[in-house]
């Protein structure tokens, strides 16, 4: 959400430990409020408060700590019923990823589109989709971290081998699968989806969990839907 | 699972029906806090009108009041 609002990814990096990068003296200020306001019981010593008066007028303390107070409600709410992330129906997500294949140019340009929607609406640990370049399948698009391998030959890895077989594979815990290629030491669970268009396999969509056994019949079918919408693109 | 059951469209009265309605329309999802808090719609109704006081333009950046709003789940281990 927030990166919508004009927060860069840096400053969202620098939010892990807000004392020691480098944000402007105004938001770090009223950043420390708000590890102040967090912690325990949420004393801000007078020091803490005069920096922050010395930025802000008294009607925008008011509006940052009605921020802060607001997000530690919602919070404490949240993990004391133990709320799950909400998750967007696959009906909506099939619709945007149908008109990015309608709207969006390069082949780079709609796959980045699709990660994002298929992400920002299931909240995938990882994902990523690559193409098929003759005997290899290239990456073109993942959101998650940094993966070290761009490319897998075809029946390398589970990327590999479903480029290869043509058929969906789920991984319901990758420590017993032989075919799993460790890329993230988090990973749990797996779904491998090829795109298959033309006799042939032209793309795979790939989808990791942090959690075991992440990926029932619903999932499966919201990805196979989304890569039978890639085919004419990618083919 | 969340330890109180989520209310569906079907669940509740009319003014937090069109409150759903109009969450489908603009992100695909009711959020499932929103969802909770409906078992209690005057709680959900002033809620609502409170994040968007408090969250809406005012006097200091809304990207400012994004980030503070980060930090503060971080802290509290909040995924949600």
């Amino acid at each position: 959400m927030a990166k919508q609002f004009g927060v860069s990814d840096e400053a969202i990096i620098g939010l892990r430990d807000p004392a020691s990068h480098p944000f402007p003296p105004d938001q770090k200020a009223a950043l420390l409020l708000a590890d102040a306001m967090t912690d325990g019981r949420g004393q801000v010593p007078d020091p803490l408060f005069v920096e922050v008066r010395r930025h802000f007028s008294e009607p925008q303390i008011v509006e940052i700590a009605a921020v802060i107070g607001l997000f530690n409600y919602f919070n404490r709410f949240n993990n004391a019923l133990h709320m799950d992330v909400t998750l967007t129906d696959p009906d909506v997500l099939v619709r945007r990823a149908a008109e990015a294949v309608k709207t969006a140019g390069a082949v780079e340009t709609l796959c980045e589109r699709v990660v994002e929607i298929l992400q920002q609406g299931r909240r995938y640990f990882w994902i990523g989709i690559y193409q098929r370049q003759e005997d290899r399948l290239v990456r073109r698009a993942h959101r998650g971290p940094a993966r070290p391998s761009h490319a897998f030959r075809l029946g390398e890895g589970n990327v590999g081998s479903a480029g290869q077989s043509g058929v969906t594979k789920v991984i319901d815990d990758v420590s017993t699968d032989p075919t799993y290629k460790m890329c993230f030491a988090a990973t749990r669970s797996e779904l491998v989806v090829p795109i298959r268009g033309g006799g042939a396999v032209v793309g795979v969509i790939d989808v990791e969990s942090d959690r075991p056994a992440a990926f029932d019949e619903e999932e499966r079918t919201l990805v196979e839907r989304v890569a039978a919408l890639l085919v004419s693109r990618l083919i | 699972m969340g330890r109180i059951g989520r209310l569906r469209p079907d669940q509740v009265g009319a003014d937090v029906k069109t409150l759903f309605e109009a969450f489908l329309e603009e992100r695909g999802n009711i959020p499932n806090m929103f969802r909770t808090v409906a078992h209690r719609p005057e709680i959900l109704t002033t809620m609502l009108a409170h994040f968007r006081a408090v969250m809406g333009p005012g006097t200091v950046p809304v990207s400012l009041k994004e980030m503070l709003a980060v930090r503060v789940s971080r802290l509290n281990d909040c995924d949600y």
